[in-house]
């Protein structure tokens, strides 16, 4: 299963990774915005976890973007807002859940099995 | 006050004025105005252009001091309001920047001795893995070693501090630009011509951070999320 992991922060994104590493994901892309994440997504990406704050393409527009090419792919934000208006933000963009930074694995692996059994239907 | 000492105030008085007419007289534009005066300069020639038939001299002084006070109290005026404009823009966003600052202050503390207090256990279960190794116990060393990589594990999230303050100091740099420019314009009130043009300093992309950003209270911040998502 390929995990597209999109974050600015380069920390972000190798504890993210590690996670995943840990949790036993190992094949993972990685994207420093949107808009890079957009030129890396192909239809082998299986799972994306994003971050919302992000130059260029933020995850919202990021996660609009792919919605409007139809695509189902499960998205997972990661990102440190919380305000109940932002996550409703989010969920309306096409974000399947959300995790608060500062997370703990079990959180990450928790939302990610959710959305892997809702996708296996 | 003695005859004589009436007579010198007198004096001294009609020396001064004789001296303010001389100098407006002075000012008086009977030239093209250089292109490079300064604004203040060139309106202060404006005042003391009167029309035709007005008097001159001497006895425009009370004129002119009027209008300049009227010029003064507009001055005044839109510095007052400038004030207010500044005042209210600012403040609320200084308290919640200082706010920021410290928590990052915090945020970084707490982050460190979070790290140093899973060094501290690493390093009491490197010496149980060495006991147990000494021992033959190999089960007890694999315990050992299972809760070292958790342990370790645990220790790079602690980091995720890092992605947080640099959100915060993000928003404090933009409210600190922010104020600079409104605080340049201000200057620009006074004098135009000495405000130097600022070299390229950028606020943050407002895209990439989170003016609320916070490592504080996660758990029941998530919950709020999963209530809405659930």
């Amino acid at each position: 299963m390929k995990f597209l992991v999109v974050d600015d922060s380069s920390t972000m994104r190798r504890i993210v990774v590690n996670s995943l590493q840990r949790i036993g994901f190992t094949d993972i892309v990685e994207a420093g915005d949107g808009k890079e994440a957009l030129e890396r997504y192909d239809a082998t990406i299986k799972f994306v976890i994003t971050d919302w704050n992000m130059p260029n393409m933020t995850g919202t527009e990021l996660a609009k973007a792919l919605r409007e090419k139809g695509e189902q792919v499960p998205i997972l934000m990661v990102t440190a807002r919380s305000v109940r208006e932002d996550i409703i933000e989010a969920m309306e963009a096409g974000v399947n859940n959300y995790i608060v930074k500062p997370f703990t694995p079990q959180i990450l692996k928790e939302k990610i099995d959710a959305l892997m059994s809702v996708a296996a239907g | 006050m003695t005859m004589a000492a009436r007579h010198e105030v007198l004096y001294e008085t009609e020396a001064a004025l004789r001296l303010v007419d001389h100098e407006l007289t002075a000012l008086r534009p009977d030239e093209p105005v250089s292109p490079t005066e300064h604004p203040a300069a060139m309106h202060l020639r404006a005042l003391l252009n009167q029309p035709e038939g007005q008097p001159v001299g001497l006895a425009a002084l009370p004129f002119i001091l009027e209008r300049a006070n009227q010029e003064i109290q507009a001055v005044l005026a839109n510095l007052r309001d400038s004030r207010d404009a500044l005042e209210t823009a600012t403040v609320e966003k200084l308290q919640h920047t200082s706010e920021k600052l410290k928590e990052v202050t915090s945020a970084t503390e707490v982050a460190a001795t979070d790290i140093l207090d899973a060094l501290d256990r690493a390093q009491n279960m490197i010496d149980d893995l060495d006991a147990a190794d000494a021992a033959g116990e190999k089960e007890k060393g694999q315990h050992t070693r299972d809760l070292l990589r958790e342990e370790i594990f645990g220790m790079m999230g602690c980091l995720q501090f890092q992605d947080i303050t640099t959100q915060q100091l993000a928003y404090a740099s933009s409210v600190l630009t922010d104020m600079e420019s409104r605080l340049l314009n201000i200057a620009k009130l006074f004098d135009p011509a000495t405000v130097m043009v600022r070299a390229g300093t950028q606020s943050p992309d407002a895209r990439t951070f989170d003016p609320n950003a916070t490592t504080r209270n996660a758990d029941q911040r998530q919950a709020v999320a999963d209530e809405i998502f659930k």
